[in-house]
């Protein structure tokens, strides 16, 4: 009955989807069977600080550093490619003569596949590749938009206005706290005849 | 040499004592005391004081 069930939704998809998954079942393949990234005990996963507002911009946060290609990342744990059934997504390194060989499917049928497959519904049974929407999101989660500074750790100088905007507001806040004051006691002193305390240009 | 001569009024800047950075410039005569005044400052959008300031900050 299910078999059925499936076979009349595999006869649904575009032929092109069903000669992937005919030659890269899903049941090896797809990046719901291939382990999940799990992060090891001795990496530091440093966790999200606040995001920055432009006006206050985190002063002690370290500027932007490209991270170590060795160094885990859930993005990077993410393209997971099976020795045995190597991931036709991604390149392979033949530890026999040392050489790289390209990925299976290039970039652009990568990205045909997906947008196919997110149309069809069947995406999670693509391989893992750096064309999928959970790829994506990772990734994006990890470097930030691509508006500078809104990473996790990262920070922008900004204009001078924008780094002391906020003490010169809470300037402005204390001096028009204490205006009614000033005023009194200026009209008190004859409307500053005995005023001592000039400001500096 | 003769001396020159200095010139009766000098300008002077009045600065908004909300310290908004906004200040006006006037014309006084240079034996007046200094000038201040209740003015509207547009930053802050009230009317307040507005003190005179000088380079090196001494007035009379």
């Amino acid at each position: 009955m299910a078999t059925t069930q499936a076979s009349s939704l595999v006869n649904k998809l575009p032929a092109r989807l069903r000669n992937f998954f005919a030659r890269y079942p899903p049941q090896v393949y797809s990046a719901a069977v291939a382990p999940q990234p799990e992060a090891p005990e001795t990496a530091a996963v440093n966790a999200p600080e606040e995001l920055p507002s432009p006006y206050t911009p985190n002063r002690d946060a370290k500027g932007f550093k490209h991270p170590d290609p060795k160094e885990f990342s859930p993005s990077r744990a993410f393209l997971h490619s099976d020795p045995k059934h190597p991931n036709p997504f991604l390149p392979r390194k033949n530890f026999r003569t040392g050489k790289w060989s390209g990925p299976r499917v290039g970039l652009r049928r990568q990205a045909e596949l997906v947008k196919l497959a997110i149309k069809y519904n069947v995406e999670a049974l693509l391989p893992p590749g750096r064309k999928s929407t959970e790829y994506k999101d990772t990734r994006r989660n990890e470097r930030g938009l691509a508006i500078k500074g809104t990473g996790v750790g990262q920070k922008v100088k900004g204009h001078k206005w924008e780094r002391t905007m906020e003490a010169r507001l809470e300037d402005r806040r204390k001096a028009m706290m204490e205006m009614p004051e000033m005023i009194r006691l200026w009209k008190q002193r004859g409307h500053g005849r005995g005023w001592k305390s000039w400001p500096k240009r | 040499m003769a001396k020159k001569v200095k010139s009766r009024t000098i300008s002077v800047r009045l600065i908004s004592m909300a310290m908004t950075g906004y200040f006006r410039t006037m014309i006084r005569p240079r034996t007046h005391r200094p000038l201040s005044m209740l003015k509207y400052d547009p930053v802050v959008k009230k009317k307040v004081l507005f003190l005179e300031a000088t380079k090196g900050g001494r007035n009379r």
